[in-house]
């Protein structure tokens, strides 16, 4: 097991640096620069002899490969990963807070998408095609197909309107630009429920959905009805067999949720008004904020890479399958 | 109520008798229509003897297996007949009363009554350990402690011939061999010393030499322990190596029931006749084809009127067997057939049978 684990980490590394080529290319790709939008956006003429000086200073007219050196080797020796353009400060003064938060949001919502979705899931392939079923089938469909930042400003109105919270964000006001605290993480988690909510409604629909087609495979299986001969009762025979085998693919499924919270829930992200890397991603993309938007590609990676080792090893762990050679 | 009523409760009534299951219909309600997988099955078990059913594919043996237990999959349902069980405290229960999810029923599944399966592979849990499992079974119906649970499962591992039991208890399913698994699967069936096993056609998935050795590890332990076996299959040289009795299927009912010798020097029915004819002889001399039953099983939607074998009969008689269901005919005391061809008045009077 150590050594499997071990094997698995000197992997990660040719694949981290194949990541972070690749990101530093795509980002490299659109024409123009930083400079360019800086500029097409700009409402005055811009003096030429100051933008040949900014470029020099940001090192835009070397070549590719000495930029991406720059770069690399600055993030690899001293964890410097380079100046945000746009906001003129060192883009690890930026990120690290809104990583966290953005970790913190996704272990959450991660939580809540299990604890809702795993029995209603079983919930579902137990009582297949009853009304029950059909029921949770219902609500599952509409959670999917509602596009999550709808359901933030629905969600945003009422608890705006009837609860009386403040309402975006992840704090209020008062501790936005507050040290850390305990009452701030308390505000932390008071905030939390809503973008929770919000961001695990369609991973729980489609979990759910997973779940009772897993178990539904499950339930039919030989020895399942070879365990209920032995007089098993059925209820510790529902979860010593059938879920605990259709889990499995669950949570190598696990690994795919920090991805999807970092950059696919940008929009919803944006709607809330939170301080994660999604909006921070958007913006810098648009911005051609190379430096940002690279260090975010990779850091964003990495969690992803480090998300699919932790559910192999998991997967590992439970399944007697999976061959540790 | 007809005389054979009365004549088969006496039998069960006699102390050697520890199944009988009369006219046990189980059908399966789908969207497409009721399939009457079984439809009015009759076999009687006595302490101690190994009946063996068999039959082609799709006959309704395993469903009969099934009912039994009470473990028939839905949308399946035991829609009439009695399953007469007497267990170890001396009363007889009627298994197909039982609530199948019942604390009763699930006492007898694995303490008195115990199955092995046809794939040991996909019987098995892929991700608990062989131990676990029959653990499982030993501390469901058995008073004892963990340590002493596994120091019994140790020596079921041992009892069916497995080497290293006690490490093969940490084993998984994966890690054995087909014929291990089998032998694992009746260790777990048998840790609990049921009265009556039913192995549903266990041999079926394994190659020829450890058919032969499950084969002999189930009639040693059968020897040892005195528990009745109810043994499914198509195979009829597992049949006449291992049965006592045999009640022969076809579509969802038994066509043929009697003594081992009887069923293979005097069958009766057509189809057990055309089914012993169909198997090939390693010393026929002859360059003839090997015979075999025209057309194929029909489909469960449409069940043949009359007698459910005379499309595939070589005896039909027209105006008769697609019209007439055929009852029990005996032809001896303990040998009957359904079968228009023999005279439904034996049925009348048994007992005055010799005489006429």
């Amino acid at each position: 097991m150590i050594w499997y684990i071990a094997r698995r980490i000197i992997y990660l590394i040719p694949t981290l640096l194949i990541i972070s080529v690749i990101a530093f290319a795509v980002i490299q790709l659109p024409p123009g620069d930083f400079l360019a939008s800086l500029i097409s956006k700009a409402e005055e003429t811009v003096d030429q002899a100051q933008v040949d000086a900014l470029r020099e200073r940001y090192g835009l007219d070397e070549p590719i490969y000495v930029q991406y050196w720059k770069w690399i080797s600055g993030i690899i020796t001293r964890g410097d990963f380079g100046d945000s353009f746009e906001w003129n400060r060192p883009v690890s003064d930026l990120i690290w807070e809104r990583l966290g938060l953005t970790m913190v949001i996704s272990l959450f919502t991660l939580a809540f998408v299990w604890i809702v979705s795993i029995p209603i899931g079983i919930y579902s392939a137990v009582k297949k095609y009853t009304i029950g079923d059909y029921l949770v089938t219902i609500i599952g469909f509409i959670g999917l197909a509602i596009p999550n930042f709808l359901l933030a400003l629905v969600l945003m109105y009422i608890a705006f309107r009837y609860f009386g919270q403040s309402v975006g964000g992840l704090f209020s006001p008062e501790y936005i630009e507050a040290d850390w605290s305990l009452e701030r993480v308390l505000d932390l988690l008071s905030h939390l429920w809503l973008p929770v909510i919000i961001l695990g409604t369609a991973g729980t629909a489609a979990l759910i959905r997973v779940m009772r087609a897993n178990l539904l495979d499950e339930l039919s299986k030989l020895y399942v009805d070879a365990a209920r001969a032995r007089g098993l009762s059925e209820l510790k025979l529902l979860f010593k067999y059938p879920v605990r085998v259709a889990l499995n693919p669950l949570v190598s499924a696990m690994a795919w949720i920090f991805p999807a919270l970092v950059s696919g829930s940008a929009i919803t992200s944006i709607v809330l008004n939170l301080q994660t890397t999604g909006p921070l991603l958007y913006r810098s993309l648009q911005a051609q904020d190379m430096y940002l938007a690279g260090s975010l590609i990779l850091l964003v990676s990495v969690l992803t890479i480090i998300g699919t080792l932790v559910s192999d090893i998991l997967l590992a762990w439970i399944d007697p399958r999976i061959q540790l050679q | 109520m007809q005389p054979t009523h009365t004549r088969l409760n006496a039998a069960a009534a006699t102390d050697d008798v520890l199944l009988e299951v009369k006219e046990v219909k189980t059908h399966f309600f789908t969207d497409e229509g009721v399939v009457k997988a079984v439809e009015g099955v009759n076999l009687s078990l006595k302490r101690g003897q190994t009946l063996c059913v068999v039959g082609e594919s799709g006959c309704g043996k395993s469903v009969t297996a099934r009912s039994i237990l009470r473990i028939v999959p839905p949308p399946g349902e035991i829609v009439s007949g009695e399953i007469l069980f007497r267990q170890r405290d001396g009363r007889t229960v009627d298994l197909a009363q039982l609530n199948p999810k019942g604390r009763e029923i699930r006492e007898i599944r694995g303490g008195e009554i115990s199955m092995i399966f046809q794939e040991p592979m996909s019987a098995l849990s892929p991700v608990h350990t062989i131990g676990s499992q029959i653990m499982e079974a030993i501390l469901l119906h058995l008073t004892v402690t963990k340590q002493e649970a596994r120091k019994r499962a140790v020596s079921m591992l041992d009892l069916v011939g497995i080497p290293r039991p006690s490490e093969t208890l940490d084993a998984y399913s994966f890690e054995l061999s087909g014929g291990m698994r089998q032998r694992a699967m009746i260790a777990i069936a048998l840790a609990c010393e049921p009265q009556l096993l039913i192995a549903d056609e266990p041999t079926t998935a394994l190659d020829v030499t450890t058919q032969a050795n499950i084969l002999d590890l189930i009639a040693d332990l059968q020897q040892e322990s005195g528990m009745s076996v109810l043994f499914i299959t198509h195979d009829l040289g597992v049949v006449a190596e291992i049965a006592d009795e045999v009640v022969v299927m076809y579509l969802g009912r038994d066509v043929e029931s009697g003594a081992v010798d009887a069923i293979f020097h005097d069958p009766k029915h057509p189809y057990t006749r055309a089914l012993l004819q169909s198997i090939p002889r390693y010393d026929s001399r002859d360059n003839k084809r090997l015979y075999s039953i025209k057309g194929t099983v029909p489909h469960p939607f449409d069940r043949p009127t009359g007698c459910p074998f005379h499309p595939r009969c070589d005896d039909f008689i027209a105006g008769q067997c697609n019209l007439i269901d055929p009852q029990r005919a005996l032809i001896s005391r303990d040998h009957s057939a359904r079968c228009l061809l023999y005279p439904t008045a034996a049925i009348h009077n048994p007992d005055e049978e010799p005489a006429t």
